[in-house]
Parts: structure tokens; sequence; C-alpha cells
């Protein structure tokens, strides 16, 4: 369990080292309940939308960032996850999710730590970056 | 000193720090031993003429000076000194301009264009000239940016090389903890974006990494 005065800025969250199978985006577009075959599960469609390839969902990312988050802090502790989609994120490359502490406060009753995170790839890609707010509890 | 020149504030629509996340950054920053003085916000495609950070500056003793990164048919270009007669004459949202049109308006008006992440592949300056296309009044390209992939930074540093240009830094932050990554070494103090101008244009800096950058005076 990590309490809110344990966390100083610049702690490092993660890594969280990962990858997306087509096998596990097909799992997650069922449960989606997205049509397939699309451009996260097809190729030849993927390359119609000049995709190199199928690509993982904007939205499986964000499930694969808000993991690192609640591995973290717990499953009820995200209260803001704020992303920018910069590259496509491709399957079957090893993804980097990391969090570094910016900032610490009190807010409306809640220990509230703001955090920058990143997913990235093993050449250095930033796929995805952005802002989150996790609350944790206190000692006291 | 040591500056920042290449930094998006929340007025860019893909970042998502604030002014002043980037100066209690900063704080961190130097109570690690790093010497960091001020930082260029370079926002996408615009100017902030009306937005005022000296009391946050001030607050927490860091130069906040403003430029901005502007989309060409070449490529980014990072502009300091940006005057109302620039933007007058130099559409900053037109994604299509002419760098080579941008470079000489700019040196008119008393600003200064530098090519950004020139090694970034497929976008990038280095790109272009492969391609055959020539800028005469590139004198100072990024030579260090803190958003570049593994190999790119390589290109710009082999750029300069072989075109004798000079090297900035940047840290090309979009996230608070990601300011200073790159900064420029100055010898001298520079107080606003004209004395910025002005030591660009002596060819007295160069392109650091956040860790050389230490409170002691850098070497010459």
């Amino acid at each position: 369990m990590v309490y809110f005065e344990d966390v100083d800025l610049g702690d490092e969250i993660g890594p969280l080292e990962t990858e997306a199978t087509d096998d596990g985006v097909v799992s997650f577009c069922t449960v989606w309940q997205s049509q397939m075959p699309n451009r996260f599960t097809d190729r030849e469609i993927a390359e119609q939308s000049r995709l190199p390839g199928p690509i993982v969902p904007g939205i499986m990312s964000m499930g694969i960032m808000a993991r690192l988050l609640t591995d973290w802090a717990g499953p009820a502790a995200v209260r803001d996850l704020d992303l920018v989609f910069r590259q496509p994120v491709p399957h079957h490359k090893p993804l980097r999710v990391s969090a570094t502490v910016t900032d610490t406060r009190q807010e409306d009753g809640e220990n509230l730590v703001e955090c920058d995170i990143l997913m990235t790839g093993a050449e250095g890609e930033r796929y995805v970056g952005g802002k989150a707010i996790v609350a944790l509890p206190s000692k006291s | 000193m040591y500056l920042d020149l290449h930094s998006h504030s929340v007025s860019s629509d893909d970042s998502r720090a604030t002014v002043e996340q980037y100066l209690k950054w900063i704080a961190v920053l130097r109570k690690r031993g790093h010497a960091v003085d001020g930082i260029v916000l370079t926002e996408h495609r615009k100017f902030d003429f009306d937005m005022d950070y000296s009391a946050l500056a001030a607050q927490y003793d860091v130069r906040v000076f403003k430029g901005s990164e502007l989309d060409t048919r070449y490529g980014h270009f990072l502009v300091y000194g940006v005057s109302r007669a620039l933007t007058d004459e130099i559409d900053f949202s037109d994604v299509r301009m002419d760098a080579r049109e941008l470079l000489i308006a700019a040196r008119h008006h008393g600003a200064i264009a530098v090519p950004a992440h020139p090694g970034r592949f497929g976008i990038g300056l280095t790109e272009y000239i492969q391609q055959g296309e020539v800028f005469k009044d590139v004198h100072i390209v990024e030579r260090l940016n803190g958003g570049s992939r593994a190999g790119e930074n390589e290109r710009a540093w082999d750029l300069c090389d072989s075109h004798g240009y000079l090297g900035i830094g940047g840290s090309d932050a979009h996230l608070t903890s990601h300011i200073a990554a790159c900064l420029t070494y100055f010898p001298q103090t520079i107080d606003n974006e004209q004395q910025l101008v002005e030591a660009l244009l002596s060819e007295r800096f160069r392109p650091v990494w956040l860790e050389e950058a230490r409170n002691e005076a850098a070497p010459a």
C-alpha cells in the first residue's frame, strides 16, 4: 500500500512493460462490442486507412496505462487520465508505460498526486502521453 | 546561462503542462543541482501576444520568454523575437508556408527562425536537404531535441557537421517532467526575447543535455 506521505515530486511509478497481441486486441474488441474485422484486427483494413498494420485501440491503450496506476495505488484511485495520442500503437511491439510524480496536493478532502504518464516503444517512440491524477490514502 | 529554447504549454493543443507546472518542476531540478535559468514557450502555429508570464517568472525566479513553432512545407521551425510586424507578414497558421520566406521575413523583422528537430525521420530538414532542397539562410538548427527518437539527434549532429550549422538545444516538452531535458548554454545573461535573438546571432552558444547543466560556470 502506498501512502500520500510517502510520495515525493520526481518519484517514478513503474515501469509496466507489456505488449498488445493480436489475440489480446480481438478479446478487447469483443468485450468492447466493436464490430470486427476492423483496423484494429485486420491488416488489409488497416492498410486501407493508411496505417502500417493493425493498431491498438486508443481506449485499450488507456486501459493499459491506467493499469500502471491501479497496480500502484489501487483499483479506485484514478481520478483523471488526460492523454494525447501521438502515434498509432502497433501490435506485437514492446510497450513501456511509466509515470513521474509532478505535484501533490490536498483538495476537497482527498490526497491527490498528479503525474506525467507515458507509453513508449523500444526505440523511444512516444506513442501516448499525458497527465494523470490519483488519490492516495493518508497514514493519519 | 542555460535556457530551454523549445517547450509547449497548454496553449498548444497537444500539451498537458501549464507554465506554472513547468516552473515548479524547474525548482525540483534546481534542488537536484541542475542549472536551469529560463524557458522559451514555442507554441504551435501561433504567438501568444496577450499572455503575460512575468508574475510567474518573478515568483519562481525563472525567465519565461515567448516564441513560436511553425509548421512549414519543409518541417517545423522555431521562431524567436516574434513581433506584430512579423505576424502581419507571415500567417503563422499556414502549415504549407515556404520556410525560406519565413527565414527571410524573420530576419527582416528582427527575429530569427531555426529548424526544429531537423533529424526527425519523415519531417525533419535533413529529409528535404537529401531531396535536393537548399536553404541558404539556415545557419542554426536545433541539434538536441528532448523528444527525439533514437538516431534523430545523431542525424541532426551529422547535419551540423556536414553543413557547418550551429546547434541549439530544447526539450520540446509537452509534459511537466520533460521540461529542460535539453538546453542551450549562453555565456551571457539574457533578459528578453530581443536579447535572445542577439545572442543567437552572436554565435556564442552550445546545446547541452540537462545532466551537463550544473550550477558551476560552464566552459565556453
